[in-house]
């Protein structure tokens, strides 16, 4: 019953990545300069920073979190240690206190969480404001922060390629690879799983599900300043604007729509990919048609929805799948 | 309103069956949860669903109330096919269903739930007070109508889904399991109540796993087995024997229904645990009682009163009050968990009465189900783990516990009830406790795996480890226990040895 029901179910990843090829065939054939390997190449750049916030925030949505706090950890640090570098201050201490810097802010929100039992939503809302503020008023009070010229390197790194693949997408296919490895093969990435399925009963079970919490939103902060410095170097300055954009809600519009359940305990590292392939062939084919970026949102918006309505159309969730045990 | 000028079900003149169910099959993901089955319900009759976990009564009532539609098969009411594609169809065609867990929202009044989404359009409270009133008193119920549901007892949530269903001119009402959470009191009540409304015609059917009570009270019984109807006639003709026979398709009476099993009381070695005045808020109020080794300690006692809950406070899950909280001694050394983990590590470990819930992770395969359980057990495992000790650990625990599941690959939501429940023990078992309490461990377990579970805490038992074994169910209590601990109002009030009769034991646990 089970082979046959997994093997033959089609699930949101499969059609996600059914409608990216038939959009990415569509498009190759209708757009001129689509299917040229620069375009391919450069569509994947896009995405990559959403793709890499994503599978930090599909760790903890997989624990039956989300984390909004994620865009302001990836700019505020970020610029804030640029600004220090360039002031004087040693690379490696400036990097340090922006590594206690995301820390703090992962124990925090996993304490908000956790402990005092704040829903993740508003704890993560409200401490992504607070960094965002805190270190605006201390420190960071431009919206650009060029790259330090020591740093130059690293622009340099992360704008060449490997092989002739853009090492943008080299960094997120290692990442992936990373967040793969851990949240599968590591007694942390299975509790991870457990405690997103079914809370109550990784209690009873005997799991440390408060400390396993707190250990998601650090890695998820840990990753979102991590992510920041690359996206940093490849456009060579820190821009402490993205907190106002919209790009949060890219985040979890990639990792929803790859079929990462937000209930939790339910989704995959390919999922994260499968919903970043469809967004950049998209997002690329739609700027190459010159779609104005209003409609892009509203494509995007409807893709979501599509997907999510497919998804519960195949695989309906109605009482009776739900308790399969009591039939 | 319209509930007043609407005829009443019971007054149509139309003969033959009322409802005929023909040649309906119900697949889910194409595997079949109900084949092929004719089933027919007679005008005013008392009519009985029985049948293992799985054997598909429940998927059968959901197809009659409209929660699901039939893959094949027709459904006729008076004669007359027709399509039930949701409860409220159901409900125009006089057919309601009373759930388990009820379906009133638990902020509104009595009377408010009673005319939900049927309300007049001017909806004047005082009006709708009245006519639930006259509804409650012509059903003869002991409830407000202006009472919050959330104040009400579980008989009490039961009448006002009942008087409901009266008020809506159900012909056909279905109750899931009815007596489950009933005092024996509230039963007659209840059953008093069904032989009424048969009177006036209304066609009751009920699920239940209690045999008795289907042969006391119904008219008719149905008995499925695996998703087909073995036989279905009039209660005269079945006796408790022949039921559990067409239930499980052989002969385990003797084993289970028969008298409790000959034997002497294990002897006690040594004290395990001693629990002084235990308290928690209301629901568990100066508890004392003390476990021992190597026997089987049963906790019977009605729903409500705190056995649960003080099993849960001395593994960790349930915090006790901090003030005058009480002392829980293991081994001589007072402890206080804050969480589960703690007591695991010290050896308690509390089997879950509602393994949904807090029992098992869904989304997970059986032998990753076991494998978390290892993990959490053994912290010297370290950080990297192998995805193959799922595959080791299904192997073992399957000889052990006799898991009928197809491979470790299968999810436990597929499994049957006894099957899932073997898997939460062997989750359990994999922790090492000294002492694992089992909080109703044969709940929805069908039949087959009660015999099964029990030899299997039998010989926890045996092999030296302290076991407690909660139950509401009394011929289970008596079955399993070397000593049997009777709960009331939060506390322990009396004990007996093994051996006690019925009446001793339900005396206690009721005055």
């Amino acid at each position: 019953m089970s082979v046959k029901s997994s093997i033959g179910r089609l699930d949101q990843e499969k059609v996600v990545l059914v409608i990216s090829a038939a959009m990415f065939l569509i498009f190759a054939m209708t757009l001129n300069g689509f299917a040229t390997i620069p375009n391919i190449l450069s569509l994947f750049q896009s995405v990559s920073i959403i793709g890499a916030l994503g599978l930090g925030m599909a760790i903890v949505i997989i624990g039956r979190g989300i984390d909004l706090s994620m865009i302001a950890v990836m700019v505020m640090p970020v610029a804030w240690s640029f600004m220090q570098i360039a002031d004087g201050m040693p690379v490696s201490m400036a990097f340090g206190f922006a590594i206690l810097i995301a820390v703090g802010l992962g124990l925090l929100n996993g304490w908000l969480v956790a402990f005092v039992e704040v829903p993740s939503i508003f704890a993560t809302l409200a401490t992504g404001m607070i960094l965002f503020g805190g270190m605006q008023y201390i420190k960071v009070q431009s919206d650009i922060i060029q790259l330090p010229p020591v740093l130059e390197w690293f622009n340099t790194v992360m704008t060449r390629t490997t092989l002739g693949v853009p090492n943008s997408m080299v960094f997120l296919l290692v990442l992936s690879a990373i967040v793969w490895l851990f949240l599968r093969f590591t007694r942390q990435g299975r509790f991870i799983y457990a405690i997103g399925d079914n809370p109550m009963a990784a209690r009873t079970t005997g799991l440390p599900v408060r400390q396993i919490v707190v250990l998601q939103y650090v890695l998820a902060a840990v990753l979102a300043l991590f992510v920041g410095n690359v996206l940093a170097a490849m456009v060579d300055s820190a821009n402490t604007r993205l907190f106002y954009s919209n790009m949060m809600y890219d985040v979890i519009l990639v990792v929803v729509l790859g079929g990462v359940g937000l209930g939790g305990g339910k989704g995959r590292i390919s999922n994260v990919l499968a919903g970043t392939a469809l967004i950049g062939i998209l997002v690329n084919g739609m700027t190459i048609l010159d779609v104005s970026y209003m409609v892009q949102n509203l494509v995007k918006a409807s893709v979501l929805l599509l997907a999510l309505v497919v998804d519960s159309l195949i695989n309906p969730r109605d009482e009776q799948t739900s308790q399969q045990g009591d039939i | 309103m319209n509930a007043m000028n609407m005829p009443l079900g019971g007054q149509e003149t139309t003969t033959g069956p009322l409802v005929k169910m023909k040649g309906i099959t119900k697949e889910y993901h194409g595997v079949p949860a109900v084949k092929n089955v004719d089933f027919t319900l007679e005008r005013g009759e008392v009519h009985a669903l029985l049948g293992e976990n799985g054997a598909g009564k429940s998927t059968l009532t959901k197809m009659l109330s409209g929660v699901t539609n039939p893959t094949h098969g027709v459904i006729e009411v008076d004669g007359k096919e027709v399509r039930i594609g949701s409860p409220s169809d159901a409900r125009d065609l006089g057919i309601v269903m009373v759930y388990q867990e009820t379906s009133l929202v638990s902020s509104m009044s009595v009377g408010q739930n009673l005319f939900l989404g049927d309300e007049a359009r001017f909806n004047k409270l005082r009006d709708l007070y009245i006519q639930a009133q006259v509804i409650l008193h012509s059903l003869n119920f002991d409830v407000n109508p202006w009472d919050q549901v959330d104040t009400l007892g579980a008989a009490q949530k039961q009448m006002v889904e009942i008087a409901r269903a009266v008020r809506q001119n159900a012909r056909v009402i279905i109750f899931d399991e009815p007596t489950a959470t009933l005092t024996p009191e509230e039963r007659a009540h209840f059953f008093s109540l069904i032989g009424r409304l048969r009177n006036q015609g209304v066609t009751i059917v009920f699920i239940t796993h209690a045999l008795e009570e289907a042969l006391n009270v119904s008219d008719r019984i149905t008995i499925l087995r695996d998703g087909e109807i073995v036989t279905s006639d009039v209660t005269s003709n079945f006796t408790q024997d022949s039921i559990v026979r067409d239930m499980v398709g052989r002969d385990l009476t003797e084993e289970l229904y028969g008298h409790v099993e000959k034997r002497e009381a294990r002897q006690a070695k040594g004290e395990v645990l001693s629990v002084e005045n235990l308290s928690l808020g209301s629901i568990v109020r100066n508890n004392s009682f003390t476990i021992y080794g190597g026997q089987i300690t049963g906790f019977f006692g009605l729903v409500g009163s705190g056995r649960t809950e003080a099993a849960k406070i001395v593994s960790g899950v349930l915090k006790r009050n901090f003030f005058h909280g009480g002392t829980v001694r293991l081994g001589g050394k007072p402890v206080r968990y804050r969480v589960p983990l703690q007591a695991m590590r010290d050896g308690i470990v509390y089997v879950t009465e509602d393994r949904k819930i807090e029992g098992f992770f869904e989304t997970m395969s059986i032998g990753e189900n076991l494998h978390i359980a290892d993990l959490a057990a053994s912290p010297e495992k370290g950080s990297v783990i192998r995805m193959s000790e799922a595959k080791e650990l299904f192997k073992v625990w399957k000889e052990k516990l006799s898991i009928r599941a197809m491979s470790a690959e299968a999810k436990v939501l597929e499994l049957s009830g006894g099957n899932q429940q073997k898997v939460v023990i062997a989750k359990s078992l994999l922790q090492k406790p000294k002492l694992i309490i089992f909080d109703e461990p044969t709940r929805g377990v069908d039949v087959g795996a009660i015999a099964e579970i029990h030899k299997i805490i039998n010989e926890l038992a045996d092999s030296g480890m302290a076991v407690v074994v909660i139950s509401s169910y009394l011929p289970e209590i008596q079955h399993l226990s070397d000593r049997i601990l009777v709960n009331r109002g939060g506390r322990v009030v009396a004990e007996f040895p093994r051996g006690a009769t019925d009446d001793e034991i339900m005396f206690a646990s009721v005055h």
